[in-house]
């Protein structure tokens, strides 16, 4: 690998590390969610670092380009953190929903407490 | 009749033009039940109708749809210990004449939901060609998946007890809520049966199914559907 493009990529892959921790350290992000992100941030500082590791891999699992290996990685990274931010926003908005129903029959509660709203049983 | 304390459940989202008359109508003919107006966020002044005219009603502070604001109806009626839950929509569709027709079966004891059926004598509003055999492809289909047969699966005129209501309160599907509530009610041992009603057209108002995303509705709830019986069991119980 040329010298000048390996040191682009430590950088750029530098760069993303360093943006998630800034992240992290402004509570921009919570580690929880951080964690694929570092991983995949690692992962690219090694290849980048240590590109001898890329052909090693590439032979381990007969991948024809050393590049489509690391493509394939990038994508499979992206699609586990693709679905796991599908999972959370499931389960946040399983969260406000209840939130919401739980407000609205507290608030008809408080109309009725100060006799605002008509008591549900507006016979007997 | 000794009626049992029953909530009728109105989902209303922008009624405004509806949802007075509904009421008024449901008052005239079955005095005796208590209803509960649920407006999820209406950006019409359907808010300003239900305060002015002193209807009794919760405000959802964010939209839900109709699955969360029915949800939040059933919530309501076991916190405040109903013994029959009905839904009727609030555009006018459902006829509050029928009301006694819906509970009758729950009441008895006879069975744990009562769906209003527009099929079974088909009187009244039919429906397009096109949406009855949609109805009729998801009927057959919750018939493969649960053995039970109900005809008006998409109808949300529909009567619960008190078991049925409190399970309703803690699972309840979301977005397109009926068909898939009827699978989750057997599946989870209740009995459901169907008891013949004539339904209007709309009376105003946008129907929440709308044609152009027709297709999509009966992908995601036939998906729905196949999805909850492979993740749920039945639960053994008398059928």
């Amino acid at each position: 690998m040329p010298e000048p493009l390996q040191l682009w990529l430590l950088l750029g892959s530098a760069a993303y590390l360093a943006v998630i921790f800034f992240m992290l350290k402004t509570r921009k992000l919570t580690v929880k969610y951080a964690l694929v992100w570092l991983l995949s941030g690692f992962v690219l500082v090694v290849f980048a670092a240590v590109p001898y590791v890329v052909y090693v891999l590439r032979d381990l699992l007969s991948v024809e380009m050393p590049s489509n290996l690391v493509f394939a990685m990038v994508i499979g990274f992206m699609l586990l953190i693709l679905l796991s931010l599908s999972a959370a926003i499931t389960s946040f908005a399983e969260r406000i929903r209840r939130l919401t129903q739980t407000v609205a029959i507290l608030e008809e509660r408080i109309r009725r407490l100060e006799g605002e709203s008509t008591p549900p049983s507006h016979e007997t | 009749m000794d009626l049992l304390k029953t909530l009728v459940i109105i989902p209303c989202y922008n009624e405004q033009d509806n949802i007075l008359q509904t009421v008024r109508q449901l008052q005239t003919d079955c005095p005796e039940a208590d209803y509960l107006v649920v407006n999820d966020c209406s950006t019409d002044q359907s808010l300003e109708v239900l305060r002015k005219n002193g209807l009794h009603h919760i405000n959802l502070p964010c939209n839900l749809g109709i699955g969360g604001g029915v949800q939040a109806g059933y919530m309501y009626a076991r916190e405040n210990g109903y013994d029959i839950t009905v839904q009727m929509d609030g555009d006018g569709q459902h006829d509050p004449a029928y009301l006694r027709a819906v509970i009758a079966p729950v009441q008895a004891g006879e069975a744990d939901m009562c769906i209003g059926s527009r099929f079974l004598e088909k009187k009244g509003f039919q429906t397009s060609f096109a949406r009855r055999a949609g109805i009729r492809f998801l009927s057959v289909l919750i018939r493969l998946l649960t053995g039970s047969r109900v005809l008006d699966v998409t109808s949300g005129y529909r009567a619960c007890g008190k078991r049925l209501t409190a399970f309703y309160a803690d699972h309840y599907a979301q977005d397109y809520p009926e068909p898939e509530a009827i699978v989750a009610a057997v599946l989870g041992g209740f009995t459901v049966r169907e008891v013949p009603v004539e339904m209007k057209e709309r009376q105003g108002g946008v129907s929440s199914i709308r044609a152009f995303s027709s297709i999509y509705y009966m992908i995601k709830v036939s998906l729905a559907l196949i999805v909850y019986r492979m993740t749920v069991s039945r639960k053994k119980g008398e059928r």
